[in-house]
């Protein structure tokens, strides 16, 4: 009997023996990655740049599926999810520094400087010096006035630049230059000029010298390289793999609510541009005019009323978009910059008398290199045309509208904050249908959770901007 | 029939002969006094009568006949008759059916007066009859304080709310930790205790935190061989709850339709039921209504082109012509035999369910066997061992989205579309390629989703344990017990091309996970029991126990398929297939010990310890105490009550149980990165949103109970009530922190909950008779959670609960107002509030359920009414009805006017005509000059509905919850023992059972059961029934 109960005991005692703290290791994450990973995914974040929304802010589509919120510029908030880019980009140089490697931690500053700019040209005042320092404890960082954040983030890409100049360690998990460090060069002057041309309100009355800073880049080609051609373009090309896909690729809503925007189509009509081929399709009513036939294609108004529109896609007249972006799985590239947008900065520069190129030649080079973006190589007397010649008074005018056109449905919402810069090329809000009191919206609110979070300093940063409190209207310090 | 006409006769005529007239008085042994009601029956049949005021009665009975004596509370008297005419009883009170014994934590049996804290217990037998898929869904409204959501859909959890949160399972005294209701059949079930609070099941340690279900299962009693045989069958033959939708307007957009191909612009629109009015007259056509191109319209050879044909609403019946009647099957045979040394009992299940969606169904079977052997008077080992398989080829996917079968069928399909013309589901000439169906953008056809989108499951339980206690000396005994579950899990999905998911059109897919599970309880310990006067009893028990799980699990997948319908990893047609595979141990290594007292068998004191030492805490904090202690006084031993009251007890409760896990990844305490998308071959990580606090603790639910326990009238009218109040603290949670820090929370302990609420059991037997007896009970509770404390300096959680709030308050997303409530309107389009506002709360004031019982002869009819009362719950069934144009509330003059191209809805609410306002960050208005005219600017109502799915007038879709269900009726008749002795049975009986019989519902469409509504199943009312025979 005592056999019995002692080998009972024996079997329960063997089967009860595991020591907790052997089991304090996670064996499905690493603790520690190399930076080039980070790397990969900070790009895919940064090159993600088609967006639906901004096409519709922009009047390049109109959406037929309800009253869009973008479309017809009724948006409210938008959301601070580019400081988890920014901390992806800390935790890089963070990795980097670990392994005394510099390369990354100059590329994880570029990134920062890119994420930052897009936060600021979204809400205005931002933390910045405080920002990104939990580690450090600081949980409610205060917020820094735009001017502050965009002195610190041209220094920083300066330095940026010079530094990677100097630096010849290699670039691995690069998906988009492949480790071609003149290009990211190239990349990082040409983004500056871009930074400092979207301050042209400010120039002169900034502590910034936004003039010398764009001539320095300008006029020293050897020390501050920048992009030369369509190859230097920033760009993240798709694959037909799962997740590396066209993010339209297969959508439904495009072939069925979206329709191309009537203003866009007239003007590129008017213009006889032949990009409006590869951008939006033949309207049904014209499905089978021949093809290069600019009246085979129609638009819906941004701002009309939801039921006039609808009733016009439904009577056939509003053309899709090309099917190449919801049926090819690769379509395009998805760009944070282009060599045609610089060339625009460029001309937009010299007819503002900032530098002393030639305008002309440098927006006839923009022009010429979003055609070959869009794999037009004849460009026939498009440039001869009388409504596309610079003149001194409409400079500003063509050259935004010929950016305008160059960036559909690519480059993220750059396009709406060189309109609201500009006023160039006007978003119709006459249609009946737009809300926010007939106004484009300058800017967004701050997220909810901030008023959670961090009230007293989104407080104070409301107050000392925007005499009518948190809206979608108030006016922040780069457009004055 | 003849067999039965035959033994009535028999019976008749034996009772008719030689009867007497015997009388006499019935009084209670102790106090001497009349017993009221006392039923006086003639053994072996159905002739009976009552006690009177004074405790007399009077019958007729036959010399060799026995008269049986019986009263609730007190012990059964039998006196043969013989020659006496005059029989008398002092019946003496019954302490074993008072001193009730229930099972607590651990499997310890206790007599209800000795707890200090709330079990409510379900006997097995309940659950016997009208059978549900699991045996959670039978405990729907039976217990007080245990919240059970029914899910309408095939295979799905309910969600199982003890107090307001998720308890353990427990099987055989061994927790089951995955929660898998399925792996039990119903049948193998002797009963159910339900241990309420944090106290009852503290042995239990950390995962019994949220109190627990327990289950016992049947064993052999000693005797001769049992045979049962238990078989069920519920059809459902019709629906108590399905979604109404107009069959006025068909497909279509502002009052356009034109088939062209399936994905096309413009005319047939972006899937919208929003389209013409059906069966209109139309003389000029072939056939006299209104024509137009539709999916299925021949294609006139000579052109090419799609013939129109009639606009009808010949889908009308589509719900009734898909969905099948579904079935629940279920069987279970056991046997059982035991003497005083061994006993052995097996049973084999099989539950079987067939789906109300064509081609799903699920196979549930399991093999029980349990054993118990003793081998000497000190030494008792007790086994048991269950197998079980649960399969399905195919079952249902659940939510919103083109994966529902709803989705497909009505919500977002016109009536112009007649479901059995899409039975053939291949567009002819691309079979395996393309689908059939109106709208190939966004919808997918039902039959082609039922055949085509094909997920299986395929689960093997396996779970046992083996237990022994060894008596050392008299008072002191050797314990162990060990139990296993385990499961392995193979799950299937294939994705036919051309199927339609959200936003995409698949290029075909195939995937499979499998999981294994494993995990491994031992105790070992010693129980010291001894009485040491009749006034004095101790029991205590100490035990080491050892938990650990281990768990595999990994997953593959295709990136597209290359032979359409061939499903196999092999068959990819990407460059690279897509895997994933997961790792978790787990381990806790305890303590435990508890001590009870038995003082003049009137007071009782319970005291419990734990020490948990976890792998899922930083190794500095992974070790911890927690305490409790409970007590009971009866009161009615020791203070003369009045003689209507028989019994009162008070009770009352401490306990403290701390937990050291952070939601399921037992790794949660350890910051890493996490892998991102690959591009192109290239791979990638990134770093998670959460920091972790660098001094991470168990944390904590205090809790304290009382009770009390009331019987009256001989306990005919029984009463129990529970109030507790439980303070969580330490709370080990993601507490958000400004997102510009680079994460979104930390995880750290913090914030503070208090939990309170009331649980009330109301039961009486108002008629008690030998032909007839009546039984009711009522469960009451109510249940409330409060936000204590907020961690840190915020004023307001990131769901804006400020301290002190109920934390169910409902902040929704809505639509401006002015201070009268009027909705803002600009360009006749109502204006969004960029602040969310509070509209209500998610919790119901009552949870209720209402059992009677009523047995008239050999027949038994019993039922069951449950519900709640108060609570809001969103409903996007609702929702999508307006939005789509398929409620019935759409067909009006305004859509009539939208329809023929007139813009006449006019919003009722107001414009701003001048002024400004301004708010503070929280959107508290700080300054208001706002000026207000009515809206008066028409707008077309198709666009206006398409824009705001009516949300201001639907109170945002959030619908009240009150509902009252007639959640079970069954009707039984048992063969009485005279029949019986002629039939190869010892027990014989048949039921006529219905379930989900009956709703009514402030909520239109859905069944608010389930609580949420993300487009669920129809609700079906299950009917059928019961044999069970014993023999």
């Amino acid at each position: 009997m005592n056999r019995i109960v002692i080998t009972l005991f024996a079997v329960i005692l063997m089967t009860s023996c595991t020591r907790v703290e052997d089991l304090n290791t996670d064996p499905n994450r690493a603790t520690s990655v190399t930076p080039d990973l980070i790397l990969t995914n900070l790009q895919t974040e940064a090159f993600s740049n088609v967006s639906l929304s901004a096409a519709l802010a922009s009047r390049y589509l109109t959406f037929t599926d309800g009253v869009n919120q973008y479309q017809y510029y009724s948006w409210q908030r938008s959301d601070f999810s580019d400081y988890d880019n920014l901390k992806q980009a800390q935790k890089m140089i963070e990795e980097a520094a670990k392994n005394e490697n510099e390369v990354y931690q100059i590329l994880g500053d570029f990134f920062k400087a890119y994420f930052t700019v897009e936060l600021t040209q979204t809400f205005g005042d931002i933390p910045f010096e405080e920002a990104l320092q939990a580690d450090a404890g600081n949980l409610t960082p205060s917020y820094d006035d735009q001017e502050d954040v965009y002195l610190a983030v041209l220094d920083m890409l300066k330095d940026t630049s010079l530094a990677l100049a100097a630096n010849d360690e290699p670039i691995n998990g690069d998906v988009v230059f492949y480790g071609d460090r003149l290009k990211w060069q190239k990349l990082i002057n040409s983004y500056s000029l871009r930074v400092l041309i979207g301050l042209s309100n400010q120039e002169g009355s900034s502590s910034i010298n936004i003039r010398e800073r764009f001539n320095e880049i300008v006029n020293n080609p050897a020390q501050f390289p920048v992009m030369e051609s369509n190859a230097d373009n920033a760009a993240l090309e798709y694959a037909n793999i799962q997740d590396n896909r066209y993010p339209l690729f297969n959508n439904n809503s495009l072939q069925t609510a979206y329709y191309m925007e009537k203003s866009f189509v007239e003007r590129l009509q008017n213009l006889e541009d032949p990009r409006l081929f590869v951008m939006a399709d033949k309207k049904p009513n014209a499905e089978n005019a021949a093809d290069g036939d600019f009246s085979a294609y129609g638009g819906l108004y941004g701002s009309a009323e939801l039921s006039v529109n609808s009733a016009e896609a439904v009577s056939g007249e509003a053309s899709r978009i090309n099917p190449r972006f919801y049926s090819n799985p690769i379509n395009e590239p998805s760009v944070l910059m282009s060599y045609a947008e610089l060339q625009f900065i460029l001309a937009e520069a010299a007819a503002r008398n900032w530098v002393t190129i030639d305008a002309n030649e440098a927006y006839e080079a923009g022009i010429s290199a979003s055609m070959e973006f869009y794999g037009i190589t004849e460009l026939g007397g498009y440039l001869d045309n009388d409504a596309i010649a610079l003149t001194a008074d409409n400079a500003i005018e063509r050259i935004l509208t010929q950016k305008h056109i160059a960036m559909f449905l690519n480059t993220g919402w750059q396009i709406f904050y060189e309109q609201r810069r500009t006023g160039f090329p006007e978003f119709n809000t006459d249609g009946g249908g737009v809300l926010n009191g007939g106004r484009i919206p300058k800017r967004w609110m701050y997220p909810e959770s901030e008023r959670v979070n961090n009230a007293e300093n989104l407080e104070q940063a409301i107050n000392r901007q925007f005499s009518n409190g948190d809206t979608v209207n108030g006016e922040m310090w780069l457009l004055k | 029939m003849r067999q039965i006409f035959t033994s009535c006769l028999l019976l008749l005529s034996y009772l008719s002969f030689g009867q007497n007239v015997i009388k006499g008085t019935v009084t209670d042994a102790t106090e001497r006094a009349p017993l009221v009601g006392v039923t006086v029956a003639i053994e072996g049949t159905n002739t009976g009568a009552v006690t009177n005021i004074d405790g007399e009665y009077t019958i007729e009975a036959s010399d060799e006949q026995t008269l049986v004596f019986s009263f609730i509370g007190f012990k059964t008297v039998s006196k043969e008759v013989g020659n006496q005419r005059i029989i008398n009883v002092a019946m003496q009170e019954d302490v074993q059916q008072l001193g009730e014994v229930v099972v607590t934590a651990l499997g310890i049996e206790k007599e209800t007066k000795a707890l200090g804290y709330a079990v409510q217990e379900v006997d097995g037998e309940s659950l016997e009859k009208a059978k549900e898929p699991n045996f959670v869904n039978s405990l729907s409204g039976r217990v007080a304080g245990l919240q059970i959501k029914n899910s309408t859909d095939l295979f799905q959890n309910p969600e199982i709310n003890l107090r307001g949160s998720t308890p353990l399972l427990v099987i055989d005294g061994i927790p089951d930790r995955t929660l898998d209701i399925w792996k039990v059949n119903s049948d193998d079930i002797e009963s159910i205790s339900v241990l309420k609070g944090a106290t009852a099941s503290a042995l239990y340690g950390s995962v019994g935190r949220n109190g627990a279900i327990m289950i016992t299962t049947k064993k052999a009693k000693e005797g001769k061989l049992n045979v049962s045989i238990n078989n069920s069958t519920m059809f459902q033959p019709s629906f108590i709850r399905v979604p109404e939708v107009q069959t006025s307007y068909g497909n279509g957009n502002f009052g356009v339709y034109a088939y062209t191909n399936g994905s096309g612009s413009g005319t047939e629109g972006g899937g919208w039921i929003w389209g013409p009015k059906l069966d209109q007259r139309d003389p000029s056509t072939p056939s006299g209504f209104v024509e137009t191109t539709q999916y299925n319209s021949p294609v006139d050879p000579a052109t090419g082109e799609l013939i129109p044909i009639p606009f009808v609403s010949r889908g009308k019946d589509n719900i009734q012509n898909f969905f099948q009647n579904g079935l629940i099957q279920s069987n279970n045979v056991s046997v059982g035999w035991g003497n005083d040394v061994a006993s052995i009992r097996t049973s084999i299940s099989n539950m079987y369910q067939k789906g109300i969606v064509p081609n799903t169904d699920l196979e549930n079977v399991s093999f029980n066997m349990g054993a118990s052997i003793k081998p000497s008077d000190r030494l008792t080992i007790n086994s048991t061992i269950t197998y079980n398989k649960q399969f399905t080829d195919n079952f249902p996917e659940v939510g919103y989205g083109p994966t529902n079968y709803l989705y497909n069928l009505i919500l977002w399909t016109g009536t112009d579309v007649d479901v059995r013309d899409l039975r053939d589901y291949w567009r002819e000439g691309q079979e395996g390629f393309q689908q059939k169906h109106f709208n190939i953008s966004y919808y997918n056809n039902p039959y082609f989703q039922a055949y085509e989108y094909k997920r299986s499951y395929n689960k093997n339980n396996v779970y046992g344990n083996a237990a022994f206690e060894f008596k050392l000396t008299d008072e002191l005994t050797a314990k162990g017990r060990t139990g296993v579950n385990t499961y392995g899990l193979h799950r299937t999905y294939k994705e036919p091309k051309s199927y339609i998911g959200y936003g995409s059109k698949s290029l075909g897919n195939y995937s499979l996970s499998q999981t294994n599970y494993f995990d491994i309880n031992s105790e070992l310990g010693l129980k010291y029991e001894k009485s040491f006067t009749p006034d004095f009893a101790l029991r205590g028990e100490a035990a080491y126990v050892n938990y650990f799980r281990n768990t595999t699990s990994s997953s593959l997948a295709t990136d597209g398929l290359n032979i359409p319908g061939f499903y196999n990893i092999s068959n990819n047609a990407g460059a690279t297939l897509f895997g994933d595979n997961r790792e978790e141990q787990e381990a806790i290594n305890s303590f435990y010990a508890f001590l009870d007292v038995e003082i003049y068998n009137s007071f009782y004191v319970s005291l419990t310890g734990r020490t948990d030492k976890v792998s899922t805490l930083p190794v500095e904090n992974n070790s911890f105490f927690y305490p409790s202690a409970s007590g009971s006084v009866v009161v009615s031993n020791l203070v003369d009550l009045p003689n209507w009251m028989s019994f009162l007890k008070a009770r009352g409760s401490w306990s403290r149980v701390s937990e050291g896990k952070i939601g399921n990844d037992p790794y949660n305490h350890i910051l890493a990165y996490e892998k991102g998308v690959s591009w192109n071959g290239v791979p990638s990580a990134y770093f998670g949103n959460s920091l972790l606090s660098s001094d991470l603790k168990p944390e904590t639910t205090d809790t304290w109970e009382v009770g009390l326990d009331l019987r009256f009238l001989k306990n005919r009218l029984n009463f129990d009530v529970a109030y507790y109040e439980a303070l969580d603290y330490n709370n080990l949670i993601y507490s958000p922190i400004s997102e510009t820090t680079g994460y979104e929370s930390i995880l750290l302990n913090g914030d503070q909950y208090k939990r309170k609420g009331i649980e009330v059991m109301f039961s009486a037997t108002p008629v008690s008779t030998p032909d007839f007896e009546w039984n009711a009970m009522i469960n009451l509770s109510q249940y409330r959670r409060y936000q204590e404390d907020i961690y840190g300096d915020r004023e307001q959680t990131d769901d804006l609960i400020k301290e002190g709030e109920r934390t169910d308050r409902i902040y929704a997303d809505v639509y401006q107002t002015n201070a009268d409530g009027d909705v803002i309107f600009e360009n006749g389009m109502p204006v969004s509030d960029p602040y969310r506002r509070y509209i209500g709360y998610d919790e119901p004031d009552l949870t209720y359920g209402i059992t009677n019982n009523v047995r008239y002869k050999n027949f038994q009819l019993s039922f069951l009414f449950d519900g709640r009362i108060g609570g809001l719950m969103f409903s996007q069934t609702n929702q999508k009805m307006w939005w789509g144009g398929t409620s019935p509330g759409t067909v009006n003059q305004y859509r009539e006017d939208a329809v023929n191209g007139e813009s006449t809805y006019i919003g009722d609410g107001v414009v701003v005509t001048g002024g400004e306002v301004t708010y503070d960050v929280n959107g508290n208005i700080l300054e208001d000059t706002r000026t207000f005219a009515p809206n008066e600017t028409p707008v077309n109502y198709i666009g206006f509905m398409q824009t705001t799915s009516n949300y201001h007038n639907k109170n945002y879709h959030y619908y009240k919850e009150t509902f009252i269900k007639l959640r079970e009726v069954t009707l039984t008749y048992n063969f009485s023992e005279s029949l019986l002795k002629r039939l190869p049975f010892n027990g014989l009986s048949v039921a006529f059972v219905g379930r989900n019989l009956w709703l009514a519902s402030k909520i239109p469409n859905v069944d608010p059961d389930s609580g949420t509504d993300a487009l669920q199943a129809p609700s079906t009312r299950n009917i059928g029934f019961n044999i069970n025979a014993k023999f």
